[in-house]
């Protein structure tokens, strides 16, 4: 049944797309075949993951594709240099992307890493549309995390502003991470400046380290120091109590806290390579990931929120992931020329207190 | 034939080393490191001189830099001003913090030797090879370890709280930090004073006690002179470790408490490769500057013992009479502090792997393990491939970096003009850091290089073997160079001038009596394998040359238990035990050869 449906959706998206391509040998019968080299971080594979499910369900759509996955230790960066030095890129398309990376891709380099694309790829335009990262309509995003505060309601009130965290009742409770090193912790900074401003997010953070917050270096170890008891809040994503619900669970400890009723949105997006071979594979492919199916899928196995619009992931993640009132987030433009500048001096002023 | 062959063995080796170095560590390195001078094909000091202006960087050196000639006036007036506390910048507090760190190495790292090497007790050669654990285990595990012990609601709290004590409050310390580096480093200075204290030669201390000497007397004037060389060496590496130290230091202390290495990493994120390579090439030259002139240092030591006899162990126990005794009350509490800063993290990471987060028992964290085996996804990390492929990787680092080792440090210890420099220079790998040569791995080897119109790159399992063995090397050759010095050369010559080759003559006569530094060489070249992680992620092609730190490393990303770090801690348990047993072996098989 679900295969049926999703094959009428393509047939049209491929009609379509026929006539914008001008091509003449596509027909909506003719069946795609070959290898896809999906480019990713590596925890999207493996066991029981998005990725997984999303290789063997579009291999079962397509009886002649064979999804292969490539993780390279250093993410995007590995492509961006491989563009620069003028090495082949093997790979069709990337997969986990965030607005950051998309812009430091585009500082360095002179030619175009990904295809514009967003025109072609079926269902691209149910993205809900605070979520667009991409002006020029290469990347395309497939869900969202919102960094918020999760904290322990026994030992602190729930935060309501950005200005109370600077308050006595904050005192040593905060653990973030180091912006330079950590997404979350890049996100919870570019949140403080969308707040404070660029011209008053350092004053604001030599508040917060005066009321002794503590930065380590990812997401990992201060997740760790919280659930060791170091301190009573820390950065983390809204979907804490996924993990943590039911019978015998002590929530206490995993309230999740929206100052200034905003989560920050860190989207993460896929796209073509410019120099993929296989073009119209991985379009196929990218379609796949925002049909509805893949999208619930997606958001239960990564424990992201889906970026389509209307779809609802059932179950625990349906139930205990929540949303911020108001999502917020930096666009391509503002932290183009931005980004980069605005991490370096907040580092410098931690390091050098 | 034999001759022909024996003539030119060691030319061989040396250039069979060199190809090596060259390959996997000069030419990765390199190309990064040219990059700091010139940019965009031009030759230029412009980076290297905006980093050493930047008080950020060196703090108050910066006027060395920015105003030369106004540093003595600086000087007087921050005299005039009474001397108040000076920036030190991120150069400088790298140095301190590698500075503390070294001195709390040293001062944890020499009694363990004084036990390991004077006295005899049951478990003395068990003892001896575990001291090498903490050298494998990956940085995200012993921050788990060391907040489950130190952290405010530890055990070590729990520990000060039944004695009437504490709570203290560690974390985010510089004094955790270095308690940390410590934990890493200590076992270094133990090691290797040991080594260096089996082979003092039991009849110049006898001859000392003959001529008079208090037993204090014949320590310091016989015993200490050989002592120093290894301690000495143990504390530059120590130093050089911690000044290029990264992940522990964010991870217990805090981004307040960064380091260069930090800064590198963020640049190299950043893709800001000039300013990376800027702070790579000043790293590299200060730690090679300070080996440069260790090694000189330790040329101009008295050397050669010609005594085979070692010092004979005293019992340690021994019965009460030993409560009355000062030096082994003091043992005592020697063991007091091993338990709380070694056995307490390690202990508390196996005590992690089998409690939630909610501080029940579970063996959900193994059986992750085995779902893993059996797992059929693509990308899954197996657990017992991951062992298999460490212990082979390390089994094939091992018999290329002991002929490698012993290449140089027959190369070290010739006399003649610029062998230092040699020796320096071919000490590299432990002065270079591991983000700058994962940078140039990247660059040169996995990219790869057109030729005839086809790519060749360098990966997969004989390049991690080759990359493992130059990181392991210079521990074999530190071990070996000063035992193969204090050789009686007069034994070499006799061997010679009975018609034995140099090859022969180091076959015969030096290797055998090399023994105890070639199998603690071994152990450290083992162990840097086993616990390596940057290079063997890089160049593994796929998951299929995953190791155990590899394997751990995926396990930390996996969410399919909650957001907890239990299985990465079972794999973890697993690391320790396989390294554990493997020392075991070295040992055994060592300890047959020493006979």
């Amino acid at each position: 049944m679900r295969r049926r449906r999703f094959l009428t959706r393509t047939g049209a998206g491929v009609a379509g797309l026929t006539a914008l391509a001008g091509c003449t040998d596509l027909g909506g019968s003719s069946e795609p075949s070959g290898t896809l080299t999906v480019a990713t971080y590596s925890s999207f594979t493996g066991e029981e993951t998005a990725g997984n499910w999303l290789k063997s369900a579009f291999e079962e759509e397509h009886s002649d594709v064979t999804v292969e996955f490539e993780t390279p230790e250093n993410g995007l960066n590995q492509f961006i240099q491989r563009k620069s030095e003028g090495v082949p890129i093997d790979a069709d398309l990337y997969v986990g992307l965030n607005t950051g990376e998309l812009v430091r891709a585009d500082e360095q380099l002179d030619s175009d890493l990904f295809a514009a694309t967003t025109d072609q790829v079926d269902g691209a335009d149910g993205v809900k549309d605070g979520l667009q990262f991409d002006p020029d309509g290469r990347v395309i995003p497939y869900d969202t995390g919102y960094i918020s505060l999760v904290y322990d309601e026994d030992e602190v009130d729930a935060p309501t502003t950005f200005d109370s965290l600077l308050e006595p009742a904050y005192e040593d409770a905060l653990i973030a991470q180091n912006a330079q090193q950590s997404d979350p912790g890049r996100a919870f900074l570019l949140w403080t400046i969308y707040n404070e401003g660029a011209d008053g997010y350092l004053d604001y953070w030599q508040g917060l380290l005066d009321n002794g917050v503590q930065i380590l270096s990812d997401w990992e170890p201060a997740y760790q120091a919280y659930t060791d008891g170091e301190a009573p809040m820390v950065v983390s994503y809204s979907t804490d109590q996924v993990y943590y619900h039911g019978e015998g669970v002590d929530m206490s400890r995993h309230q999740v806290g929206f100052p200034n009723d905003q989560g920050y949105a860190n989207p993460e997006g896929m796209a073509q390579f410019a120099d993929s071979d296989n073009a119209e594979l991985a379009r196929e492919f990218m379609s796949f990931v925002l049909s509805e199916a893949a999208q619930a899928e997606i958001a239960v196995r990564n424990v992201q929120f889906p970026s389509v619009e209307g779809v609802e992931p059932g179950g625990d993640f349906g139930e205990y992931a929540l949303e911020p009132p108001e999502p917020v987030t930096f666009t391509y433009e503002e932290l183009s020329g931005n980004v980069s500048g605005w991490i370096d001096e907040w580092a410098r002023q931690i390091a050098s207190n | 034939m034999a001759t022909r062959v024996d003539r030119f063995a060691i030319p061989a080796g040396i250039a069979a080393t060199l190809a090596t170095l060259a390959i996997v560590f000069y030419l990765p390195v390199g190309s990064v490191l040219v990059s700091a001078i010139n940019v965009g094909g031009q030759l230029t000091v412009d980076p290297l001189l905006t980093v050493l202006r930047d008080p950020f960087y060196t703090g108050v050196a910066h006027s060395l830099f920015v105003d030369p000639l106004g540093v003595p006036r600086g000087i007087s007036q921050w005299i005039a001003a009474g001397t108040p506390s000076l920036r030190l910048g991120l150069f400088g507090f790298t140095a301190y913090q590698a500075l503390l760190s070294t001195v709390a190495s040293v001062v944890v790292g020499l009694p363990g030797a004084y036990l390991l090497a004077r006295f005899e007790f049951p478990g003395r050669r068990l003892l001896r090879s575990v001291t090498i654990l903490p050298f494998v285990m990956p940085s995200i595990m012993v921050a788990v370890g060391f907040l489950a012990m130190f952290g405010r609601q530890g055990l070590f709290n729990d520990l000060l709280g039944i004695v009437g004590l504490g709570p203290v409050e560690l974390t985010f310390t510089l004094e955790l930090v270095v308690l940390a580096h410590a934990f890493y480093n200590a076992p270094l200075v133990t090691r290797l004073v040991t080594a260096a204290w089996e082979s003092v030669g039991a009849r110049r201390v006898e001859t000392a006690r003959t001529l008079g000497a208090s037993p204090l007397r014949a320590f310091r004037d016989v015993i200490v002179p050989q002592l120093l060389p290894a301690t000495l060496t143990a504390a530059v590496l120590t130093f050089v470790f911690t000044f290029m130290s990264f992940p522990i230091v964010l991870a217990l202390g805090g981004l307040q408490l960064a380091t260069v290495e930090v800064w590198l990493f963020a640049r190299v994120r950043d893709l800001a490769l000039t300013e990376a390579a800027t702070l790579g090439a000043i790293e590299t030259a200060l730690s090679l500057g300070l080996i440069y002139v260790y090694l000189r240092f330790e040329a101009l030591q008295v050397r050669s013992s010609g005594d085979s006899r070692g010092l004979d162990r005293e019992p340690l126990f021994a019965g009460l009479r030993s409560l009355a005794d000062p030096r082994r009350l003091a043992l005592l509490c020697y063991g007091v502090v091993v338990l709380v800063l070694f056995v307490g993290p390690l202990a508390s990471l196996v005590i992690e792997s089998v409690t939630t987060p909610a501080g029940r028992l579970t063996g959900d964290y193994y059986a992750f393990l085995l779902s893993m085996q059996s797992g059929s996804g693509v990308g899954t990390v197996r657990p017992l491939a991951a062992v298999s492929n460490s212990v082979l990787f390390a089994l094939g680092a091992l018999a290329l970096a002991l002929p490698m080792g012993i290449v140089v440090s027959v190369v070290a210890t010739r006399e003649s003009r610029g062998s230092r420099l040699a020796e320096a220079l071919l000490t590299a790998p432990l002065a270079v850091s591991g983000i700058v040569l994962g940078l140039g791995m990247l660059r040169t080897l996995v990219f790869g290089t057109e030729l005839f119109g086809h790519r060749l790159t360098i990966t997969g399992p004989v390049a991690i073997v080759a990359a493992h063995a130059v990181a392991g090397y210079p521990f074999v050759s530190r071990n070996v160079t000063p035992a193969l010095s204090a050789i009686d050369d007069r034994l070499v010559d006799a061997a010679r001038s009975l018609g034995a080759s140099r090859q022969r003559a180091l076959r015969d006569v030096e290797l055998p009596l090399i023994t105890p530094a070639l199998v603690a060489g071994a152990a450290f070249a083992f162990a840097i394998s086993i616990g390596e992680f940057d290079s063997t992620v890089l160049l593994a092609e796929g998951v299929d040359s995953a190791t155990m730190p590899v394997a751990l490393e995926r396990y930390t990303g996996n969410r399919s238990l909650g957001p907890n770090l239990g299985p990465a801690t079972a794999m973890g348990t697993v690391l320790l035990a396989v390294t554990t047993v493997s020392f075991l072996v070295i040992d055994r098989v060592g300890g047959r050869w020493e006979g």
